[in-house]
């Protein structure tokens, strides 16, 4: 029972960084109907940006702000501008197209630079925490805490502001939006921001247990895409009960079937939502126009 | 503002879609203070005229005036500041956000304190929808959701109301609410423009009628001549006119 509660706990620290990178894939989704295949390599991408600060001598905090501030630039404003903006008007499936090929140019150009995997340092102690009789690592739970923070952060900036309202009234409706005088360029702006700060802050959590490297984003990626799909695609909310849910999967299937089968448990999830429950478990059934 | 002026003006506007231009050379005014009823057959460019003046869609060719002022090609944004409001067809609300927050962002461009002040007197006009403040606005019958959609454009107080048949999907009664209203509005110096199949009903309330055909003016007329003429009742009215 002990080891359960511990490789639950733990997977919910995991599924938290999954769900960090699944948000990033509801918002981009919800504000401008994108899908975004490159969301994993846009968190490796912070990671060796931050590393290449570190190196410069800034402490972690400094540099993962400056991190923030090239990403916001680069994986916010330059992505929607140079990627989404030009195609969005052949539909869907040149943006997926165009973003796939990101990720591989992503992970190929970091490649050239570096094919290492590369140290990176925790934000916290490497500790043992025991509460109620489980034991718990103070990185797993630190994580939590931090991603936690970081969603209902996100989540009540959507709901409470004025901005976040007019963000999600751009996605629910962004005829509307516009006729009301909402500025919508600025307002999928911001959501493409707000991916790029989320990005960076998984980078920071997953970097030091993954390494930094060429490829970290390739499984991320693909398990976050799954988070949100479980969750339900057009559902905040959901993208954080589905990064959890894989996260406790993947932990229980590598303890008690084999470790050699943790990576299908997203993908079994996947298609099992797929299947019965298509709009995610928390999502809702959309019409979108052709 | 030039008092003299219409406070609507198309002169020899062209718009349209791509290469298919809806509106030909379109010339016409509406007075101030007064509903004008946009009537023609499907594909004449009702619509097209109130996205055409809201900025939506972008002239080819001629000038849009409002006022007097030359607002042709102005973006929607602009336009709000200029004191027009537009109510499109169909379902404008954002569902998954509650009435008080639809409302609210309908005043986005007053900014908040303005908005909260200006938020009791429009609900005053719909009591169904004060009750129900909380709500999400899928949650509202289509009534209360037309409703809401004229209570957020009247947020801004607009010199010029735009709306696009607004009766679509509501009960007679909910109906002659919404043309009670639009005529009160016109009362108080609103001018509105309006395109509505519901042709009889509307020509009733309304003090002018604009029939356009392939984008063209074919008749301006007040609207009382209008309902009373069986010839251009069957040219333009046509099946709408059992309504």
């Amino acid at each position: 029972m002990t080891d359960l509660l511990q490789l639950t706990f733990s997977g919910i620290a995991t599924g938290s960084i999954y769900a960090l990178a699944a948000l990033g894939f509801t918002l981009l989704w919800q504000a401008s109907g994108t899908i975004n295949f490159a969301q994993g390599e846009f968190v490796m991408l912070p990671a060796f940006a931050m590393l290449f600060f570190a190196a410069q001598g800034a402490p972690l905090p400094v540099a993962f702000v400056l991190t923030i501030a090239v990403a916001v630039a680069v994986l916010g404003w330059a992505f929607k501008r140079g990627v989404v903006d030009p195609l969005f008007r052949h539909g869907m499936m040149a943006i997926v197209v165009a973003t796939i090929g990101l990720s591989i140019a992503m992970r190929n150009g970091v490649r050239i630079y570096s094919a290492d995997a590369h140290p990176f340092p925790s934000l916290f102690a490497d500790k043992l925490l025991r509460v109620g009789g489980v034991t718990v690592s103070l990185a797993d739970a630190g994580t939590l805490a931090f991603a936690l923070v970081l969603v209902v952060a996100t989540q009540a900036f959507l709901a409470r502001t004025l901005t976040g309202r007019a963000m999600q009234a751009v996605a629910q409706n962004t005829e509307s939006a516009a006729v009301l005088g909402i500025n919508v360029p600025l307002m999928i702006l911001y959501t493409f921001a707000i991916n790029a700060v989320l990005a960076c802050a998984a980078a920071l959590l997953v970097t030091p247990v993954y390494f930094g490297k060429f490829d970290m984003g390739e499984s991320l990626g693909t398990k976050a895409f799954f988070a949100a799909v479980i969750g339900g695609f057009n559902n905040s909310r959901g993208a954080l009960l589905g990064g959890v849910i894989v996260g406790i999967g993947e932990n229980l299937a590598a303890a008690y079937i084999s470790p050699a089968y943790k990576d299908a448990v997203a993908l079994a999830l996947f298609m099992v939502v797929i299947l019965f429950k298509p709009q995610g478990l928390l999502g809702r059934k959309e019409e979108r126009k052709v | 503002m030039h008092a003299a002026a219409p406070a609507i003006e198309f002169r020899d506007v062209v718009a349209g879609y791509g290469e298919f231009m809806i509106l030909n050379n379109l010339s016409l005014a509406a007075r101030r203070g007064a509903i004008t009823l946009l009537i023609g057959p499907n594909g004449a460019g009702k619509s097209t005229v109130l996205k055409t003046l809201f900025g939506l869609l972008k002239p080819r060719q001629g000038r849009v005036l409002l006022d007097g002022a030359d607002v042709t090609g102005a973006a929607p944004k602009d336009l709000l500041a200029h004191g027009i409001a537009f109510v499109p067809q169909g379902r404008n609300l954002f569902p998954q956000l509650t009435v008080w927050q639809n409302l609210e962002l309908g005043g986005i461009t007053l900014g908040r304190r303005l908005t909260h002040a200006r938020i009791p007197a429009v609900l005053e006009l719909f009591p169904r929808v004060r009750e129900r403040l909380h709500a999400q606005a899928s949650a509202l019958s289509g009534g209360e959701q037309k409703q809401l959609e004229i209570g957020r454009a009247l947020l801004l107080q607009p010199k010029v109301l735009l709306i696009d048949e607004p009766s679509i999907g509501l009960s007679p009664l909910v109906v002659a609410d919404v043309f009670r209203l639009l005529r009160r509005l016109a009362g108080e110096g609103t001018t509105v423009l309006m395109v509505e199949q519901n042709v009889k009903s509307a020509l009733k309330v309304s003090d002018d009628a604009i029939a356009l055909e392939s984008g063209r003016l074919v008749l301006h007329k007040p609207a009382g001549e209008l309902l009373a003429d069986p010839h251009i009742e069957r040219l333009f009215l046509g099946s709408a006119a059992a309504v």
